[in-house]
């Protein structure tokens, strides 16, 4: 079962992919490369032939520069947040699976439930950062706390979605022979809602990201808000291209780690079956 | 296929003072739908008695309430009105004895388990055992044991199915078009491995079905129902010999019956002005 592992969209729906020739597809695939390498090239030609000052635009050298002359500024940073990101990620992900469960259980538990999730949803985090910062301190756990409130709904609602979209006729079986709710529930409901947790966690992952570093930002924390602040009090334009740099490095990398699980759990579903 | 082996793989336990009990008695069935649009009066006083061991087909146009009457006798389904008795108790009990097997047209396999684990299913509910590679066999998909659903054609699946709705011993077999969306070929195959499935299990079969050659050729007797309100027009009884096979299909007494099944079909739906 071999399958692209771009989760960009087709651009060209009626152009088969696969009629492509190996030398075809190998121009195909450098493309981008190439396109990203124009651009760079550009972009610095531009820069020292107009001589744009560097605070303004610095040239992507200066980026690559300042990114390999202090590589611990960034790394450190980059796990700090990394670290609020995953962690406030893990917490959401347990705690609004384990609300969705008991929400699926009943509509009157949901009716119930639902307002004061959709206050969670609906509350300013940058109004209730500073609560956190009393009640918790300056360590990492109110940028944890950060990164949890803002990827908790959206786990929340597509683990309810989830857990009922249920093929009803593996459930009209399932109740033919008696089984109890349990039975259901882990043989049926739980599988089934493994595609929408996982949709959850891939549009989460950048969230928890931000969530992480707009906190770092706030108390000025540890962190790649943090070095962000920094740069930007300095007018260190090549540590802020930096930043945004290693901020999308991790995006990217957290997202093709959520999507290598996903892969791996949900082999059997539609959109990874092979063809 | 391994149509050869004759021996019974459900226990024959349906036997001696069971004989009595019918294995489906439904006395005045109703049944309405509460819908947006209104109510939809789906089943209007249906009655319906499958012996123990017989297989009974019911044909019928679509939205005659075939589904409804099979969803009610699988306790899937409170009715509106009527009595349902299973195997002599309630529909609940039945499921409770673990006494039902069900095949829908969408067979409802899990996706994420093997052919094989699908027809464990029922097992690990139920608590029952059963020598799944022998049913497996006897199906016809011993092959595919270790493929996903996924990977199967639609008659492959349906061959699932059917053996998971027969692994925990079911008494009564209930069937919703199972053949339905399948292509005609495959459909043929299916139908005779049935045939030669029953006639030798022997349980109790309710088989709702488009095709009046497929009702004719499995039935011991064939129900015709008629739409809006549903209800039962006619009950033909198939007299025709057993262990049954295609070729029986071109017989004057085949021909003859088909045609009766197509004449109460039709005069049903010119009294009720609506048809398939
Ligand atoms: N859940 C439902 N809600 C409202 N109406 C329904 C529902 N299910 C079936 N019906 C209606 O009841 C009638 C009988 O349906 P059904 O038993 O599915 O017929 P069949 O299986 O013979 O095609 C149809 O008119 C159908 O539209
Ligand atoms: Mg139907």
């Amino acid at each position: 079962m071999t399958r692209e592992v771009s989760d960009l969209p087709d651009l060209h729906p009626g152009v088969s992919r696969d009629a492509a020739t190996p030398r075809d597809s190998l121009i195909v695939s450098l493309l981008p490369v190439l396109v990203f390498a124009a651009i760079l090239g550009g972009w610095e030609a531009w820069v020292r032939l107009a001589q744009v000052k560097r605070y303004l635009l610095p040239p992507p050298s200066a980026v690559v520069i300042a990114l390999v002359e202090e590589p611990m500024r960034y790394i450190d940073a980059a796990v700090t947040s990394l670290s609020a990101a995953i962690g406030g990620l893990l917490f959401a992900t347990v705690g609004a699976f384990a609300l969705g469960v008991v929400m699926a259980h009943s509509r009157a538990l949901e009716r119930a439930l639902y307002p004061p999730a959709l206050l969670l949803k609906v509350m300013p985090i940058v109004a209730v950062y500073p609560l956190f910062l009393i009640w918790f301190g300056f360590g990492i756990w109110p940028r944890v706390l950060i990164a949890a409130l803002i990827t908790f709904f959206p786990v929340l609602v597509n683990t309810v979605i989830g857990l009922r979209s249920i093929d009803p006729a593996a459930h009209d079986f399932l109740r033919a022979l008696h089984a109890s709710r349990s039975q259901i529930f882990w043989r049926l409901r739980l599988p089934s809602s493994l595609p929408y947790l996982f949709a959850a966690l891939r549009i989460c992952v950048p969230l928890s990201l931000v969530g992480a570093v707009v906190a770092e930002f706030l108390s000025g924390a540890s962190g790649m808000g943090q070095l962000i602040l920094v740069a930007n009090g300095d007018f260190d334009t090549p540590a802020l291209f930096g930043a945004v740099i290693v901020l999308a490095g991790l995006g990217v990398s957290l997202t093709v780690g959520v999507s290598y699980v996903e892969r791996r759990v949900l082999d059997w579903h539609d959109s990874y079956r092979g063809t | 296929m391994a149509l050869t082996d004759t021996s019974p793989l459900i226990a024959p336990d349906a036997d001696a003072g069971e004989a009595a009990v019918p294995a489906i008695d439904v006395r005045a069935l109703s049944h309405r739908y509460a819908s947006t649009a209104g109510e939809v009066v789906a089943l209007e006083g249906a009655d319906l008695r499958v012996e123990a061991g017989e297989f009974v087909s019911i044909v019928g146009p679509s939205g005659c309430g075939k589904t409804t009457l099979l969803r009610a006798v699988a306790g899937l389904l409170a009715a509106t009105g009527g009595e349902v008795r299973v195997l002599g108790g309630a529909p609940e009990q039945a499921q409770r004895e673990h006494a039902i097997g069900l095949v829908t047209q969408d067979p409802g396999l899990l996706p994420w388990r093997s052919v094989e684990a699908n027809v464990r299913l029922p097992l690990e509910v139920t608590g029952a055992t059963a020598d799944v590679p022998a049913l497996l066999e006897r199906v016809g998909i011993a092959r595919f044991a270790r493929y996903r659903p996924g990977q199967l054609s639609g008659g492959m699946r349906q061959r699932v199915a059917l053996a998971r709705a027969l692994a925990h011993r079911p008494r009564l077999l209930l069937m919703d078009e199972p053949f339905g969306a399948l292509d005609e070929l495959s459909r043929e195959d299916l139908r005779l491995e049935l045939l030669a499935l029953w006639e030798r299990e022997r349980i109790a079969v309710l088989f709702v079905t488009h095709a009046i050659h497929e009702a004719v050729l499995l039935s011991d007797r064939v129900v015709v129902m008629s739409g809006s309100p549903g209800r039962i027009v006619a009950d033909i009884a198939i007299d025709l010999p057993r262990p049954r096979t295609d070729a029986l299909t071109s017989t004057p007494r085949f021909v003859a019956l088909a045609a009766e099944v197509r004449g109460a079909l039709r005069s049903g739906a010119g009294s009720a002005g609506a048809r398939s």
